[in-house]
């Protein structure tokens, strides 16, 4: 039998629903099962269950359904472990699969396992190729889409420190008669060390304020009734926070908890940070401070007609340094406008009516933009998650080429390896590619 | 006229390919006939005379695995030997030689002439005989028809070889020898994909006119390694140093003066050059910053003044040769004896192959060296021993044999060429096997000697000793996979001696000897350890598996994952527009490259895992309607 690698996926749609559905095929989930949900369901049988996370606590708590082979939908051990709707819970289930040596299914992957055990006959061979097709035009698209901002331009300089670090690995080993010293001369091993650290970079920024776990952390500022809460209402598409023409109402509200794109949204309101002697206000301004030293980001709401004000100013002031800004300037309907981005100034400001929702795509898009995701396509974990698993392998890898200290050819080995995890992420890279580099850069051969 | 008697090969060319197919295809005991220009230049070394280095003396090594004549033809010619990256792993550890070229001929003809089966004929091959879409036979010059089953076709750097020595140029197959023009537009004629490529050779000096006193010496190493698995150092003529030398700022300048009467860099020649072989002028320009570079001074032989200044191919004007040559250290009174020069020459694009190199569009017409894309003696011999091999089981009515990628260099350059195609002319290099560890020159008989047995290309004496050496090992490792170091009754001076530190608890000799410290011959010394073997070889064979053991391991595994791919048979009459679900550019992909497997439709680049996917799906659904069919 093919495929005999373990897949997960989130089978049921984005969104809030009321339940969502993460589904695993593979050879054996035994110790999977033992692993995640602690022990080994009965076949067949709805068993609730907790989900445990490698720590042991409890991710979520819902049904787990197990189907041994091939008396299964892909004829292979199926897990479906059906936990409680929102897609942030659902990334983190997945994402503990991943850590599982899961790797994330293609769209049609497990149909396509299906087909090749025998689960399908003849008449829905057509709809699985269709549904291949389908995906690898959307993967090309979105492969590199998803990739842009700051996170991809470290990847692909993490991509060419390693290449041209093989690259002076084999040539030493291809082109020893050569006059050059090639890994003396480049000091391999700092080239390896600063690789690794590059790594660990990605990884922090990857995990900055941890988008699966903990989400974006927004501190929102703007005045009373600049339309904060419809803002947030519309964000989330439903109603979350209480929306009235009365100027504080949401003044004692610290946290608003929304999500986009299955990536968890929070809103540090600003609202309470005025001066006042009551003690107890006092102990929620000090709360609101360290969440702001927290925050991924600065949402400047802004009435359109109105323009920034001294007050706003003044909380600009007292934000971290360094936290990036997004201004929104708000009600743009009242000005009879149409919604936009400007960045005649640099940055990008954006133009929008919280009450209609139009423009509301745009804010969307900006703010996965900050942690260096764009919008759209497979969704934004899905994609990043596939890429950090391939970064988490090629660590693997340069620790142990690291560990090789004097025997270039493992050394080179581990180097291979590593680039062979991330040729998800840059496309193959060929041997060919290799030399081709190796003879621009240096003057080889008699 | 008909030539009375038929064969069952015919071999064309007397090249490095040409010679171990006709000898492969004779050993395998099917009557051969190697029809070749000219007898004399049996086994000729058009360029530089060395034989191996990094890749190309693991391919060597496994010509000699399956008992081809290269190996130990160097063996019997060679005036230097040396163990390259010797300070490096044994993966990545290569043996080159230099050879006497005469010595060297003689060692290839006196193999072909005491060959059973093998006929040997002189003359030049005008054309093929063809039934429809097959090949039965070869038309020579003089009009001779000669018929065999499968024919394989070595013609080397000769098909419409065009030498150019300046702006002077003229048809040669290389210098002195004829060119195969009839030859070449009869291949045309058919149809055959057919591209040009560019090579170049040096001026040749006569050694009396050089200084060598102001040259370093390189000497050979001492011992001398022997190449083949059955020669030894014994079998060695009198051994030469090698020198080396250098270009300076001077010659460059010299060089640069005459680009303006270079064929490369004034359009004339239209072939595209090795990259790695570069001509001197290429060099300069290309690296303009280097202020020197190195030259090689090699003999040519123990009975000739002439040497060969491996470094400066070129194909200036001859009066730019004289005055470069001369501005170089150790060269300033240098006599050259035969001018450099640069040849374009017809190959064939590869992606019209099997993997047993047989061309997809005439059945049992074979194609081997040169003429594939490739450069080398060691890459044309290689490819020759595979192409003598799958004519003569063609001749038997006998399934194809080819290495595979994990298996073999031969694996991964066939592989290559026939999947990748190629845009220069392609040589060996460790860095094309991924498989690397695995595919050392010390394994090459463990590799290959077993399936070369069965094929029939392996002599007696031969698998003889192989098997006394492959039980050798097996014997050893079992011994030390027994015998337990046991921490309390080893004393801590040999501990620290031969381990570096005492042990915390019981090992067998086998684990200790995987460390990377711990010598095979220091671990015999330990209190209890007993009696190693003799032989270095084994020993040496024992030694390397233990350190490899978990590289190769997980190799493995990865060649494992891959196999499923590997057996699953891909149609050469498959259409790829009928494939349901492939994106147009990967059905043109498809089409134009004809994969034999769907493994190695993985490897063309473009071809993405979805594709793979929608192949699978395709395969797997011919599949169950034969299924049905017979079932029904
Ligand atoms: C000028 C020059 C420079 C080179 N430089 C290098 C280098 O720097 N490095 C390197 O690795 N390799 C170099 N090579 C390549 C190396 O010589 C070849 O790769 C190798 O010899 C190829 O072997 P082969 O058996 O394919 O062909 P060849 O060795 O070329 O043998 C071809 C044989 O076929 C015979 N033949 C051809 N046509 C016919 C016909 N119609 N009828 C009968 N017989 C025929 C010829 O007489 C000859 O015996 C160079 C070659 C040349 C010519
Ligand atoms: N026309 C218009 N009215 C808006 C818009 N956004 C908010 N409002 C109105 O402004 C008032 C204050 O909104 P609210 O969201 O409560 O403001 P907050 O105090 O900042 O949370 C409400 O009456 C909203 O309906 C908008 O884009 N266009
Ligand atoms: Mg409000």
């Amino acid at each position: 039998m093919v495929n005999t690698d373990t897949i997960a996926a989130i089978a049921t749609a984005h969104g809030r629903g009321g339940i969502g559905v993460v589904r695993i095929s593979g050879e054996d989930l035994r110790d999977f099962s033992l692993n995640i949900l602690g022990r080994i369901p009965a076949p067949r049988v709805a068993a609730l269950t907790n989900f445990l996370a490698v720590d042991g606590e409890v991710i979520d708590q819902g049904i787990a359904l197990y189907f041994p082979a091939p008396h299964s939908y892909t004829g292979q051990d199926v897990l479906e472990l059906q936990g409680h709707g929102g897609d942030a819970v659902m990334h983190r289930l997945l994402a503990r699969c991943l850590e599982l040596a899961a790797r994330p299914a293609e769209p049609g992957e497990f149909t396509q396992r299906a087909f090749l055990n025998d689960k399908m006959d003849l008449a829905q061979a057509e709809s699985v190729a269709d549904l291949i097709d389908a995906a690898t035009i959307e993967a090309a698209k979105t492969a590199m889409r998803s990739l842009r901002g700051e996170f991809s331009r470290t990847i692909h300089q993490l991509v060419d420190a390693l290449t041209s670090l093989r690259m002076l690995v084999e040539a030493t080993l291809d082109f020893p008669e050569e006059e050059i010293d090639f890994l003396e001369e480049s000091n391999a091993l700092n080239q390896l060390a600063a690789i690794d650290s590059q790594l660990d970079k990605v990884f922090r920024q990857a995990n900055q304020g941890s988008l699966l776990r903990e989400g974006l952390h927004i501190v929102l500022i703007g005045q009373p009734n600049v339309g904060k809460s419809s803002l947030l209402n519309q964000l989330a598409g439903e109603e979350v926070a209480i929306v009235t023409p009365v100027a504080g109402t949401t003044r004692d509200a610290i946290r608003q908890h929304i999500e986009i794109e299955g990536v968890a949204l929070h809103f540090i309101d600003t609202a309470g940070l005025r001066d006042t002697d009551d003690e107890v206000e006092e102990i929620g301004i000090a709360r609101t401070w360290s969440a702001i030293q927290q925050a991924n980001v600065a949402l400047l709401l802004i009435d359109a007609a109105q323009g920034i004000v001294p007050a706003d100013l003044e909380i600009i002031a007292k934000l971290p340094a360094g936290l990036p800004l997004l201004r929104v300037f708000n009600k743009v309907d009242l000005l009879g406008e149409e919604p936009r981005v400007d960045a005649s100034g640099g940055v990008a400001d954006i133009y929008l009516s919280a009450k209609t929702g139009a423009g509301i795509e745009l804010l969307h898009e900006h703010l996965l933009r900050v942690v260096g995701w764009q919008t759209g396509g497979e969704g934004v974990f899905m994609a990043r998650e596939r890429h950090l698993s391939a970064l988490r392998v090629a660590k693997e890898r340069l620790s142990l080429a690291a560990a090789c200290k004097g025997r270039v050819e493992f050394f080179a080995e581990e180097l291979r390896l590593a680039q062979n995890a991330l040729s998800s992420i840059t496309g193959e890279f060929t041997s060919d590619d290799l030399l081709g580099e190796i003879f621009s850069r240096f003057c080889i051969g008699k | 006229m008909l030539y009375p008697s038929q064969f069952d090969v015919i071999v064309i060319g007397g090249g490095h390919a040409g010679t171990e197919a006709a000898l492969a295809s004779a050993r395998i005991g099917l009557k051969t006939l190697l029809l070749t220009h000219n007898i004399e230049t049996l086994g000729q070394m058009s360029c530089n005379p060395s034989i191996g280095g990094i890749g190309k003396g693991h391919l060597v090594k496994e010509v000699d695995a399956l008992g081809g004549a290269m190996a130990a033809a160097t063996d019997e010619a060679g005036i230097q030997f040396r163990i390259l990256n010797s300070s490096k792993g044994p993966a990545v550890r290569a043996t080159r030689a230099q050879a006497d070229r005469v010595l060297y001929r003689q060692a290839i003809r006196g193999r072909l002439e005491n060959q059973p089966n093998l006929w040997l004929f002189q003359q030049a091959v005008d054309d093929l005989i063809l039934e429809r879409d097959r090949v039965v036979g070869v038309v020579t010059q003089l009009g001779l028809r000669f018929q065999a089953k499968a024919v394989v076709l070595t013609a080397g750097t000769f098909l419409a070889g065009l030498v150019h020595v300046g702006q002077s140029n003229y048809q040669a197959g290389r210098a002195g020898d004829p060119p195969s023009i009839t030859l070449a537009q009869r291949l045309r004629e058919i149809q055959l994909p057919v591209k040009r490529f560019k090579t170049g050779t040096p001026p040749r000096i006569d050694g009396r006119s050089l200084d060598y006193s102001v040259m370093v010496e390189q000497p050979g190493d001492d011992p001398a390694p022997a190449f083949s698995f059955l020669g030894s150092s014994a079998q060695h003529p009198r051994q030469l140093p090698c020198w080396i030398t250098q270009t300076n700022l001077h010659t460059h300048d010299i060089i640069r003066g005459g680009l303006d009467r270079s064929p490369l860099y004034t359009g004339v020649i239209e072939g595209v050059g090795p990259r790695y072989c570069p001509s001197i002028e290429d060099k300069i320009m290309r690296f303009s910053g280097k202020d020197s570079h190195q030259i090689f001074v090699e003999p040519e032989g123990l009975n000739t003044h002439e040497i060969y200044p491996n470094g400066i191919s070129t194909s200036l004007p001859f009066d730019v040769q004289v005055e470069l040559v001369r501005s170089i250290q150790g060269f300033e009174n240098a006599h050259i004896t035969r001018p450099g020069y640069a040849i374009e020459y017809d190959f064939f694009d590869p992606l019209g192959l099997k993997h047993s190199l047989e061309t997809k569009g005439i059945q049992g017409l074979f194609f081997a060296g040169q003429i594939n894309g490739t450069t080398g003696y060691e890459e044309a011999a290689a490819q020759g021993i595979l192409a003598g091999i799958n004519a003569g089981l063609l001749a038997q009515g006998k399934e194809a044999w080819y290495p595979s990628r994990d298996q073999a260099y031969l694996g991964v350059m066939v592989d290559d060429l026939i999947t990748r195609g190629v845009v220069e002319p392609y040589r060996m290099f460790t860095s094309r096997a991924e498989y690397r560890l695995m595919l050392r020159e010390d394994n090459a008989d463990l590799r290959l000697t077993e399936a070369g047995r069965m094929l029939g290309v392996v002599d007696d004496v031969r698998w003889q000793n192989f098997v006394e050496k492959r039980e050798a090992i097996a014997r050893e490792q079992e011994r030390l996979k027994s015998v337990w170091v046991n921490p309390k009754l080893l004393p801590q001076d040999d501990a620290e001696r031969v381990l570096g530190k005492g042990i915390e608890r019981e090992y067998s000799l086998l684990d200790l000897l995987r460390r990377p410290d711990v010598s095979y011959r220091d671990l015999l010394t330990l209190p209890g350890a007993g009696v190693g073997v003799e032989d270095s070889k084994v020993a040496e064979q024992v030694e390397i598996q233990a350190k490899y053991q978990g590289y190769i391991a997980r190799q493995q595994e990865e060649v494992a994952r891959h196999q499923h791919y590997e057996a699953m048979v891909l149609p050469l009459s498959l259409d790829y527009r009928e494939v349901h679900g492939l994106s147009i550019e990967v059905q043109q992909k498809l089409n134009q490259h004809k994969p034999e497997t769907l493994g190695q439709a993985g490897r063309i680049s473009g071809v993405t895992p979805a594709a793979i996917s929608v192949l699978l799906v395709y395969l797997k659904r011919g599949q169950s309607i034969s299924d049905d069919k017979k079932s029904a």
